[in-house]
């Protein structure tokens, strides 16, 4: 490993661009969209605001922005200066949407410009980005670009463009011979190969190598939102069986 | 060549009616075409052969990939490396580092304990158990590593490899541990070297860049 032969100033960081494979340098100018956590160090006059603190002020925030469930997560750095984020030391890639459509995995989108709106997606954990802009994002080695029909593992989706959502396809033989197992005592019920998102029409899968599971906060409260679908006494039964399953753990 | 590197760390294989793979559990990332994912054991002799490789620890949750289609590979984000088997000698590694392999490969279990003492010490002291897996016969595998693995040739020499750094081995190799454990490391004031695996013969040495395991 030979030393790096550049030591970067404000005035020579990539514009807009990859320092390396795993930090992006923004230059910033106007406002930006940041994961809470991503940024790694700055140059200049940057300033970070809570999404939730700057939505009250500026309007056009709260049209950009409507997640209620990720806007904890993020804030907006404002200002003039040079911006390095990254996540992990995964590899980081920049997109520019025209009008377009783009759906990703809310724990890999790092940051994107004020000209996209952000939107909570069908499918849980993942956000749609809808218009024209840059974001970035970051995956666990380098993005693998697949067109449908074509159906991925739900950990190693990274997202999708262009095309409809994805359904649940389950593997039928897998199941089969996985409850034939379960009975003979071989081997578990929940081997986690069984449920693929299938994707079908024109457009583009991303894909990653798989991640290890990291908790997401705002998981916690899509499902807490979903339990208002329950009545009282189904919401009491589940409420038990979570708590039975905590203290197995 | 059914097993393509598509990255450092996603494997593509092109899995046909007569050439199946089997692949990791949960390792799958995704797939076109008419494919189908089956449970199996790592090592599928008949009961003898399960109980064996669940007593030995080699019993790495296994699935064959069946029907025609194309299959990408990856596991946790670590680096995947394919390595073509000729042959002539078998690739011998742990089990849980096996990612795909052709299916039509054969594995087995060894037990390490039988080459003596000083070979069950290397088990232990490697995190390897007192077994490593061994694939026979011809054609792809692909191995996980930390950080990737790359070959180092041996012929005719002796090479010394850090335990855990060490990620397997094909060829003629035979694989010994040197514990050089004097009295500066009984007293906590060693290099962190004195224990390392001395591998002689011809054949190749796959290392990673790393001493971590996965």
């Amino acid at each position: 490993m030979t030393m790096p032969a550049t030591t970067w100033t404000a005035a020579t960081l990539p514009v807009d661009d990859n320092v390396n494979p795993y930090v992006f340098s923004i230059a910033l100018n106007s406002p930006w969209f940041m994961s809470k956590g991503a940024m790694l160090a700055y140059y200049g006059d940057v300033r970070f605001e809570a999404v939730t603190a700057y939505a009250s002020m500026q309007a056009w925030v709260a049209a950009r922005f409507s997640s209620p469930i990720y806007v904890q997560d993020w804030v907006i750095a404002e200002g003039h200066g040079r911006l390095l984020i990254g996540d992990r030391g995964y590899d980081l890639n920049s997109y520019d949407l025209d009008a377009g459509n783009l759906t990703i995995k809310a724990g890999n989108l790092l940051a994107f410009e004020t000209g996209l709106e952000l939107k909570q997606s069908i499918v849980p954990g993942f956000v749609t980005l809808l218009g024209t802009g840059r974001f970035i994002a970051s995956s666990n080695g380098p993005v693998i670009f697949v067109e449908p029909p074509f159906r991925a593992d739900p950990e190693a989706l990274l997202g999708w463009a262009d095309c409809p959502s994805p359904s649940v396809h389950h593997d039928a033989a897998w199941m089969a011979a996985s409850i034939a197992g379960a009975l003979q005592g071989a081997f578990g019920r929940a081997s986690g190969e069984e449920r693929q998102y299938d994707f079908t029409g024109q457009g583009t899968v991303l894909l990653q190598s798989s991640e290890i599971a990291r908790e997401d906060p705002a998981v916690l409260r899509l499902v807490e939102a979903q339990t208002q679908l329950l009545t009282n006494s189904q919401a009491g039964s589940l409420g038990q069986r979570l708590i039975a399953r905590a203290q197995q753990q | 060549m059914p097993l393509e590197a598509v990255n450092g760390k996603v494997v593509r294989a092109r899995v046909a009616p007569q050439a199946p793979v089997l692949a990791r559990r949960g390792s799958m990332l995704g797939y076109s075409g008419q494919v189908t994912f089956r449970p199996v054991h790592g090592q599928g002799q008949g009961v003898g052969g399960f109980v064996g490789a669940a007593m030995s620890g080699e019993s790495n949750p296994m699935m064959a990939t069946e029907g025609a289609g194309e299959v990408l590979y990856g596991y946790r984000g670590l680096y995947a490396t394919v390595l073509e088997l000729d042959g002539t000698a078998p690739l011998v590694c742990e089990a849980d580092r096996l990612l795909v392999h052709d299916a039509h490969l054969q594995t087995s279990v060894q037990f390490l304990g039988s080459g003596g003492v000083r070979s069950a010490v290397r088990g232990a002291f490697t995190g390897q158990g007192l077994f490593t897996t061994n694939v026979h016969g011809r054609g792809a595998v692909a191995v996980l590593s930390h950080g990737g693995a790359f070959p180092l040739q041996v012929s005719g020499g002796t090479i010394g490899v850090d335990p855990q750094a060490y990620v397997g081995h094909v060829g003629q190799l035979s694989v010994d541990l040197a514990a050089k454990v004097g009295f500066r490391d009984a007293v906590g004031r060693g290099s962190g070297e004195a224990i390392q695996l001395k591998i002689s013969g011809h054949g190749t040495v796959y290392v990673q860049a790393s001493e971590k395991k996965f």
